[in-house]
């Protein structure tokens, strides 16, 4: 899971890119709102985090200008303007949750939780569930036919992807770009080995791989 | 009766027609008649003098009256001409007097007014001496003058009707005149109306020059106060901003793993910092109200409660209901911002509560717009309920979790001049009503 954080506090993003990356999530941080409406734009973002009041342009123009072009990426708004007609105006400027300042970090977790399972079709369920086995996000852990399953944050956030994403074929590519914001090496063979630990807790046929074009997510046990 | 222009004109008016109308009526009935009794009068002397004539000697050289020297009309009875000729004691009598005694008077002048004469008639009469062979003689002649009243009376009657039917005709042509000129007037009375009611942001600009700066004037003070308030409204928004930001920060750091230690220490921070919180939000909310301050403002059910809602099923989506129902294109005309914080909030704080499902229904009864906001959760026992409505009761330190939210929504609906009621709900949760006066 790839988020964009856009936050001009430092003492706070540096926080909050802190907690989320205890979380699995590899997360870009800016400051300005021109950059914000460049990259938000150009990089493939699973969340993007956005505070209003940003340097440079504010952060509601930089939302109606992703709306406009077609970026249809989640966006969660972090404001300190809390009254309900400009929370009315960022819903209608394309905004798909609102918190506002402040707020204590786990909510802001959770509510990035639930908008991630909700913009991939889990609406209603505060779990993660592919066939008979189930994510629990906070404690990080697998659970398959009742037997918990200990992962590693690296497994948990490539798990945690395949079954937000299950049923499709995603490329190495296209994962290592969402799971590790494009940091691994070239030649990296990071990926390959996760994949295979993790057919090795849940069962072989949960991932198919299709040779030359990627992995497939069928969560279905051996 | 509240003082009206149109009115005050037509009333003026009508007086002024009145007075003058009679006075020129009664001078202009009172020359004439004057004039014509003058004439009359000149007649009657010119008619003795011919008198004299018909006087002749017969063949005893007695003094007679020869009935073919006078006009007819004195010989036909009570035909309104008469006379009394007297002579050193001899006197003739116009034949038209029958038996009526004419009396004549002492010496030669007019008769003071009218004298009764035959039959009901008014007399004008005349006595007039002259010298006839050294003897003095004197011819008294009488004229019937009532046809001639009776035809000023007619006459008189038909002046008055006449100028009654020309007062109405100007009144009708006035009234148009005063309409025409007024209707800018009316105009822009209708427009502060709309403006009232939210209907209408600006008044027309195009007016007849009299109404030209009144109008210019209303619109800058209406631009002037929009401004004002979002100038006033973003300098709280960037205090809030300024604020709430190193809240954040501060209520972040309170996760930090080195705290965890100090747990009393970490709940008094949290205590500490959720006031200073709560109160900035409470303050920052009173200090964005518009009020009644703004006229030409709305709010538009239809466009805004959709969206609102959305938002509410997108904080509490995943286990609650969200619905609303207000009459197809209502418009309330209050501030969009003020409205949406109070209904923001009522909803949210229902949204709180509720097992399963929130409904806004917004009605109008008469002059009032009723605001109900039911839910489904444990609501308020009935006792602690009055004590939450008295007046002055701080909400949020009253009423446990039902907190901050409606407090923010009374300072709302006390600046609207409306009422906040707490009830039980259809739905077996609290039922907040709110009711706003239209203006």
């Amino acid at each position: 899971m790839r988020l964009l954080l856009v936050e001009d506090n430092v003492a706070l993003a540096d926080d909050l890119c802190a907690g989320l990356k205890q979380l699995g999530y590899a997360v870009d941080w800016l400051v300005d709102g021109r950059d914000a409406a460049v990259q938000g734009a150009v990089e493939p973002y699973d969340l993007i985090i956005l505070d209003l009041g940003l340097p440079g342009k504010s952060g509601m123009e930089v939302l109606q200008e992703w709306r406009a072009n077609q970026i249809t990426t989640p966006v969660l708004i972090l404001t300190a303007r809390s009254s309900w007609s400009e929370r009315v105006d960022g819903l209608k400027a394309g905004a798909d949750d609102y918190l506002t300042k402040p707020f204590h970090q786990e909510e802001l977790f959770l509510r990035v939780q639930a908008l991630l399972r909700r913009s991939h079709g889990f609406s209603n369920q505060t779990k993660i569930q592919v066939a008979d086995l189930q994510l629990d996000e906070e404690r990080q852990v697998a659970v398959q036919q009742g037997k918990e399953i200990i992962l590693t944050a690296a497994e948990f956030s490539l798990l945690r992807y395949f079954m937000l994403h299950a049923g499709k074929l995603l490329s190495k590519g296209h994962l290592e770009e969402h799971l590790y914001a494009g940091e691994l090496e070239p030649d990296s063979n990071v990926l390959e080995v996760h994949v295979s630990h993790l057919r090795r807790k849940l069962g072989k046929s949960c991932i198919e791989t299709r040779r030359g074009q990627g992995y497939l997510f069928t969560g279905a046990p051996e | 009766m509240r003082r009206s222009i149109s009115r005050q004109l037509t009333l003026g008016l009508t007086a002024i027609l009145l007075l003058a109308g009679l006075l020129v009526v009664q001078t202009s009935f009172w020359l004439l008649e004057h004039g014509v009794r003058n004439y009359s009068q000149q007649r009657l002397q010119v008619q003795s003098r011919n008198l004299l004539a018909s006087l002749i000697r017969d063949e005893d050289d007695q003094l007679i009256v020869n009935e073919r020297h006078h006009d007819a009309v004195f010989l036909q009875p009570f035909s309104g001409h008469y006379f009394v000729i007297e002579l050193e004691g001899t006197r003739w009598r116009s034949r038209s007097l029958w038996d009526f005694q004419l009396l004549p008077l002492p010496q030669e002048s007019f008769a003071q007014g009218l004298i009764p004469g035959p039959l009901g008639q008014q007399l004008l009469l005349y006595t007039g001496e002259y010298r006839y062979a050294d003897s003095k003689i004197r011819v008294t002649v009488a004229q019937d003058y009532s046809p001639i009243l009776a035809s000023f009376r007619r006459a008189q009657l038909m002046g008055v009707a006449l100028g009654f039917v020309v007062l109405l005709m100007v009144l009708l042509g006035q009234r148009w005149l005063v309409r025409k000129a007024l209707k800018p007037l009316e105009n822009a009375r209708q427009q502060l109306l709309q403006l009232q009611s939210g209907q209408r942001a600006r008044l027309e600009q195009q007016v007849p020059e009299e109404m030209q700066p009144l109008v210019e004037q209303v619109n800058r003070l209406l631009v002037h106060t929009e401004e004002r308030l979002k100038r006033s409204r973003n300098a709280v928004g960037n205090l809030g901003h300024a604020l709430k930001t190193p809240l954040a920060v501060l209520t972040s750091l309170l996760a930090r793993p080195e705290l965890q230690a100090y747990p009393e220490l970490l709940a008094s921070l949290t205590e500490h910092l959720q006031q200073i919180e709560q109160r900035i939000s409470r303050e920052m909310a009173r200090a964005r109200l518009s009020g009644e301050a703004l006229p030409g403002a709305y709010f538009d059910c239809g466009q805004e409660l959709p969206s609102l809602i959305q938002l509410m099923n997108m904080i509490h989506g995943e286990r609650l209901q969200f619905s609303w129902q207000a009459p197809a294109q209502l418009r309330l005309p209050w501030e969009r911002d003020d409205m949406l914080e109070m209904l923001g909030n009522v909803l949210d704080n229902a949204g709180k509560w509720a097992r399963s499902k929130v409904q806004l229904q917004i009605t109008q009864q008469g002059p009032h717009i009723i605001i109900h906001v039911d839910d489904d959760g444990p609501g308020i026992e009935p006792q602690r309920r009055e004590q939450v409505q008295q007046r002055g009761t701080r909400l949020d330190e009253q009423v446990q979790g039902h907190g901050l939210g409606l407090g923010i929504v009374r300072d709302i609906v006390d600046a609207l001049a409306g009422t906040l009621t707490l009830d039980e709900s259809p739905f077996g949760g609290l039922r907040v009503t709110l009711c706003l006066r239209l203006p």
